[in-house]
């Protein structure tokens, strides 16, 4: 085992796993991760702590994963090379590992145009591979980026997003591959709403063995509204919501809409569970953690299994 | 080459409030293939500024001039007597153009006309777009001729991200994504295996984050002594 | 005023030099009175050019390559019907002692006369003719020149102080001697040729044969041999040849024939001559020599021609052979022989001038010396049969010789112009030029031209001569670039609608001058100031606009308005002048720009600096301008400019542009009526002192 992480645990035992998410607020308010927390224990094998997503100004991750921890959670610490250099990346890699955060994805970051200080400078020392590398050599080879060494190493699951939905299509698979060869061991991909184009994209990930040299965690979400479903079609970058998805949706009266989406969820991951080399999901239920005891309950995913 | 922008006249407008003379320097290189503060430019902004001037009661003085480069000490020279009856000089220069007035004229005022934007080239006429961050480690090489410091808007080494959409940029849907770009190009010439590699990370020393850059090229430098042919003795 | 242009195919091709762009441009803005003067500075017969003149330039006219060239002559000729001139001369010399004796007055004679009167000499031409003119006078048709038209030239020469003395002639009336006793200190013989060759073929001397020039001479008096409805032969293919068969059939001629030796390319004779006459129903009989005479008892018959093998030979010389037994034959009753013209020179048998083997003057090339001292010769006596403005070219050179001898200097090579000349059109270049169809000459229809010696060509309107003169290329007059200033943006190169700018793998531009059209798009959008006119027009723009604005502010009449009016077209004809005139209207000034594409943004500019409280535009459409894309950028500037007026507060809307199509007057009345209605509502621009504060 490279960590300590559960989730490494129960992937190598060859289960299917199942991550949520929680996000943190934007204030010190440590009840709301209280609150999320208390939904997601138990019916997920490890929790992804966002890290200012789309840009926007929150609580730290390793902040509210440690806030997480404290509630019983297994945390996923989440780093963008957006906000911090190399320099800081390492500090936080090194901080969070020696408070027992065993799981961290490496993520490059959405620009900062898109949140709520566009006028910040965007850093990009590094990007998401560079960044892969970095933490596995300082786990695995107990070195700095710059080469000098350390006694103690930190021991992290490594995680990164792939996007099946991203252009261009081809190439994907080809960055994915860079992904696990930087030292990925585990993937999480953009939610998907697009089966057959997930589908296709796991075709081309089996042609080149990579569901066996890493984790591929299925993304999924349920979906609230209407609105919601057209603001990730149409303002969240990176994302397929095919309109047959929307016009389900439409399709049922308004009060019962979020219940649809939830089930549209559960369709999505009944599907996704036939796929051949899905090692797990990752359930973003993003501001609606409260659902996510139900979903997985639906997909006969509960209770999960508790490995020594 | 240099792209430059003129600055909003409200702008200008408040940086020359506090003065009475003014020299409207323009430059005849950069300032001028972008159409920001060439000689048409400068007598173009110089009516502007005397017609507001004189909607507000009048009382300014606009001289213009234009002068082959800012970034030229000899050139710069040539301002020098009217430099003497002015209380300020807006420069329609770059910012190094501002700068050299400014260092060459400690006395008076320079004031920056123009915003320096970016080092670019016109894609059409009238249309200008950034090419180079000048990060001073060129990898063009690599990267089939795209540069993905200037041209990604996140400077991947190692992109595309996930953003990343029908060839556009997450950031604007006008922005073509850099990467894309390198990928299909590098995929025409037969070369995209090479992106196999996973590019370490960058040495930002070298780039503006690094500090002031100076390049002193010993072997083009001319001092007193070497003014002095072989074999005489100084003066 | 600057003139860095090249020399234009037009000037080159003109015998005299003509400043041809110059006039053709001033009658194109509507300037007839400045575009007579130019035509003067260097022409002293232009109403005759105007009608008869031989015009290569026209030849030459590289708008020949696009569609059609320039109408040069009939533009000339309407200069002389439209412009005024104030009758003054100016002399370009001081007065002299000496005083020159001209023999002949016809385009040679003339043109030394002139000359020599403005170098400030004595002159007296001697004409032996009744009237002053010469072959002008005696020989060409009425219907190609009107006599009253050759003498309003005539008199301006005379205006000058030139004497003419008619029915005197040399050898019969007095003799060189005489004329050295009298006090003339040099002689200029500018005789022409007045005899009209002979035949020698078997029948000349039968009744019905005449010889051209006798038949003109009598055509012209209205008296002689009549040919009414006689069948008409005349042999020639030369200018004169044509005058007697279409004088022929103006006498009432039932038939006329026309047989030369030349095939119908190789005539002598102006295309257009020959085509007017076949439009008349000349009937023509190309390479056909004369061979004999026929006759029935003692009339004429007909002519029996011979089938011709060559006119000229190997070498290009006159030397015709023929296919002697491929023989035709013409039915005729008169056989007129207009085969060339030559010197009467026998009277000079007896004289120390002297003439070669082929009784020929004698002359030098250069100083046009006779061998007598301080005797001179010029035209068609020296040259061979020429065109008028060829004689005119020749009689100027007399009188730079004749000044040169009396001040006993060398006469000097001829003045090269200095200027390079203008090169080829090329082919990608004409085709990006808008396709203008020449103006048709008005003229009299067949019918009308029967029974008469009526003038036929009528003249251009206003309106033909301006939209005509506005097709003129200005060969050589447009941008130029000047290279130390020029930032090497290639916003001419793209700018450019006709491709005249080009990179070079230096590094800097070529505005290649013999392709630029003139418009001027390029010397405006250029941001280093880099190009300017070769001529000068964008600094006289500036100057015409920045003065109106001063002299309307000084008339103290509010509001001060500007328009800036294109100046080609219907603009450019005297319905419009009031527009332009300085009294048009208190505070309104208009102000002529060749075309609105060269207003720049900082024209606008300087005239709201200065004071004006509104300025407006007025160009063409689209379609009607001979430009390319001259709207659009007009526009484009306009818009730039309100936007900049917006900005420090003095509004947009006190600037306008319109397009007017074909304008009227009303629709320019209206369009200032509107302007001036709008931007008296606005304030009063605070950048004009006000009287008040003055």
């Amino acid at each position: 085992m490279k960590s300590k992480s559960k989730l490494e645990k129960l992937l190598e035992s060859g289960h299917f796993a199942v991550t949520g998410e929680l996000g943190p607020p934007p204030s010190a308010d440590a009840e709301i991760i209280k609150k999320k927390a208390k939904y997601l224990k138990g019916c997920v094998d490890a929790v992804n702590v966002t890290d200012g997503q789309t840009a926007v100004a929150r609580m730290a991750s390793w902040a509210a994963c440690l806030l997480g921890k404290e509630e019983g959670l297994e945390p996923t610490v989440q780093m963008t090379c957006r906000d911090r250099n190399r320099i800081a990346l390492q500090m936080d890699i090194l901080g969070v590992a020696a408070l027992g955060i065993n799981n961290i994805l490496c993520l490059t970051g959405d620009h900062q145009s898109f949140g709520n200080h566009p006028m910040a400078k965007g850093v990009y020392d590094l990007d998401s591979i560079q960044l892969i590398k970095m933490v596995k050599d300082m786990r695995d080879e107990k070195k700095f980026q710059c080469g000098d060494e350390m006694d103690v190493e930190p021991r992290l699951f490594i995680g990164a997003a792939a996007n099946p939905f991203a252009d261009p299509f081809e190439y994907r698979v080809f960055r994915l591959a860079k992904k696990v060869a930087a030292g990925a061991d585990f993937i999480q991909t953009q939610i998907i709403y697009n089966v057959e184009k997930f589908a296709k994209w796991m075709e081309a990930v089996r042609e080149k063995g990579l569901h066996e040299k890493v984790k591929i965690l299925a993304g999924v979400a349920p979906i609230k509204s209407v609105g919601a479903a057209r603001y990730m079609q149409t303002r969240v970058p990176g994302m397929d919501v095919p309109d047959a998805v929307v016009e389900r949706l439409r399709g049922v009266p308004k009060e019962e809409v979020s219940r649809e989406g939830i089930k549209l969820c559960v369709d999505i991951i009944n599907q996704i569970r036939e796929i051949p080399g899905v090692a797990g999901i990752h359930l973003m239920a993003i501001e609606w953690e409260e659902v996510v005891p139900e979903i997985v309950e639906q997909v006969g995913l509960l209770p999960r299994p508790q490995l020594s | 080459m240099i792209v430059v922008q003129q600055k909003p006249l409200d702008r200008i407008r408040q940086m020359i409030a506090d003065y009475d003379k003014i020299l409207i320097l323009g430059c005849g290189t950069c300032a001028t293939v972008s159409f920001a503060g060439g000689e048409k430019e400068v007598q173009a902004l110089a009516s502007i500024l005397r017609m507001a001037d004189k909607a507000k009661g009048g009382g300014k003085q606009f001289l213009e001039h234009t002068i082959k480069r800012q970034c030229e000490w000899e050139f710069v020279d040539e301002i020098e007597p009217m430099v003497k009856e002015v209380d300020a000089i807006l420069s329609l220069g770059c910012g190094i153009g501002v700068q050299a007035i400014a260092q060459r004229f400690p006395d008076v005022p320079v004031l920056p006309g123009l915003d320096t934007c970016f080092m670019g080239l016109p894609q059409e006429h009238g249309l200008f777009s950034e090419m180079c961050a000048a990060c001073g480690n060129c990898i063009l090489d690599l990267t089939a001729g795209i540069c993905p410091i200037a041209r990604c808007s996140k400077s991947l080494l190692n992109g595309p991200c996930g953003g990343s959409h029908d060839g556009k940029c997450e950031v604007s849907p006008d922005l073509p994504c850099a990467w894309q770009l390198i990928i299909e190009r590098l995929t025409k010439l037969g070369r995209l295996r090479e992106l196999e590699d996973i590019k370490p990370p960058k040495d930002w020393s070298t780039s503006a984050a690094g500090g002031m850059r100076t390049i002193d090229r010993s072997d083009l430098r001319i001092t007193s002594q070497d003014a002095t042919p072989q074999g005489h003795e100084p003066n | 005023m600057a003139d860095n242009s090249l020399r234009p195919p037009c000037q080159a091709a003109c015998p005299i030099q003509q400043d041809v762009r110059g006039y053709i441009n001033l009658i194109a803005e509507g300037e007839f009175d400045e575009a007579l003067r130019t035509i003067r500075k260097t022409n002293p017969l232009p109403s005759v050019c105007g009608l008869i003149c031989a015009h290569p330039c026209e030849t030459e006219c590289r708008r020949g390559q696009v569609d059609q060239p320039l109408a040069i002559a009939a533009l000339k000729r309407f200069a002389t019907e439209y412009g005024h001139d104030d009758g003054a001369e100016p002399q370009t010399g001081a007065k002299r002692a000496e005083k020159v004796a001209i023999i002949g007055s016809g385009p040679a004679g003339l043109t030394a006369a002139h000359d020599l009167a403005r170098m400030g000499y004595g002159v007296t031409v001697f004409e032996r003719g009744t009237a002053p003119g010469g072959a002008l006078r005696a020989f060409i048709p009425e219907y190609r020149l009107p006599g009253e038209v050759l003498q309003k030239d005539i008199e301006r020469i005379v205006a000058l102080g030139v004497e003419i003395k008619t029915n005197s002639e040399l050898g019969k009336d007095f003799t060189l001697s005489e004329l050295k006793n009298e006090g003339y200190s040099a002689v200029v013989l500018a005789l022409g040729l007045h005899l009209s060759r002979g035949l020698n073929i078997s029948g000349v001397e039968l009744d019905g044969v005449l010889l051209a020039l006798p038949f003109l001479r009598e055509a012209k008096l209205g008296a002689g041999k009549t040919v009414s409805g006689k069948r008409v032969i005349v042999i020639g293919g030369g200018n004169v040849a044509v005058d007697v068969a279409r004088s022929a059939l103006r006498l009432g001629a039932g038939e006329v024939h026309m047989a030369c030796l030349e095939a119908r390319d190789e005539m002598p004779a102006f295309a257009w001559e020959i085509e007017a006459a076949l439009e008349e129903g000349v009937k023509l009989h190309c390479s056909k020599g004369p061979k004999s005479i026929l006759c029935s008892e003692t009339e004429v018959a007909g002519l029996e021609c011979m089938e011709v093998k060559a006119v000229f030979d190997e070498e290009g010389r006159f030397n015709p052979t023929f296919y002697e037994e491929k023989v035709s034959a013409l039915d005729g009753d008169v056989v007129i022989i207009a085969i060339g013209q030559a010197a009467e020179l026998s009277f000079l048998e007896d004289t120390t001038i002297k003439l070669n083997q082929r009784g020929q003057l004698v002359f030098d090339p250069d100083t046009l010396a006779t061998s007598e001292e301080g005797v001179f010769a010029c035209g068609e006596v020296i040259s061979g049969p020429g065109t008028a403005v060829q004689a005119m070219a020749s009689g100027r050179q007399a009188a730079l010789a004749v000044d040169c001898y009396l001040r006993g200097e060398q006469m000097a090579a001829p003045q090269p112009d200095g200027r390079k000349d203008v090169g080829e059109l090329l082919a990608t270049t004409a085709e990006e030029i808008k396709r203008l169809e020449r103006r048709e000459m008005p003229a009299l229809a067949l019918k009308e031209r029967m029974g008469n010696f009526n003038l036929i060509e009528l003249g251009y309107t206003e309106i033909q001569a301006v939209k005509e003169a506005q097709r003129c290329l200005r060969c050589g007059a447009g941008a130029e670039y000047l290279e130390d200033k020029c930032a090497a943006c290639l916003t001419c190169v793209r700018v450019c609608p006709y491709g005249a700018p080009v990179a070079t793998i230096a590094g800097s531009i070529d505005i290649r001058a013999d392709q630029c059209q003139s418009c001027g798009i390029c010397i405006v959008e250029c941001p280093a100031r880099a190009i300017v006119f070769r001529q000068g027009e964008d600094s006289q723009i500036r100057e015409r606009v920045e003065a109106a604005v001063t002299e309307a502010s000084l008339s103290g009449a509010e509001p001060v308005v500007i328009g800036l009016c294109c100046s080609y077209g219907a603009f450019a004809t005297s319905a419009f002048a009031e527009f332009f005139r300085d009294n048009y209207k208190p505070g309104i000034r208009i102000v002529k720009i060749p075309c609105v594409v060269k207003i720049d943004t900082t024209h606008l500019l300087k005239a709201f600096e200065l004071g004006a409280d509104g300025v407006f535009v007025v160009g063409c459409l689209e379609e009607d301008c001979p430009y390319r894309m001259s709207t659009f950028w007009a526009e484009r500037r306009v818009a730039a400019v309100k936007k900049n007026l917006d900005e420090i507060g003095l509004g947009g809307d006190r600037l306008e542009m319109y397009t007017l199509s074909d304008p009227t007057v009303q629709k320019f009345d209206e369009i200032v009526t509107e302007v001036t209605t709008r931007v008296r509502q606005l304030a009063p621009s605070p950048m004009r002192n006000r009287r008040e504060e003055a």
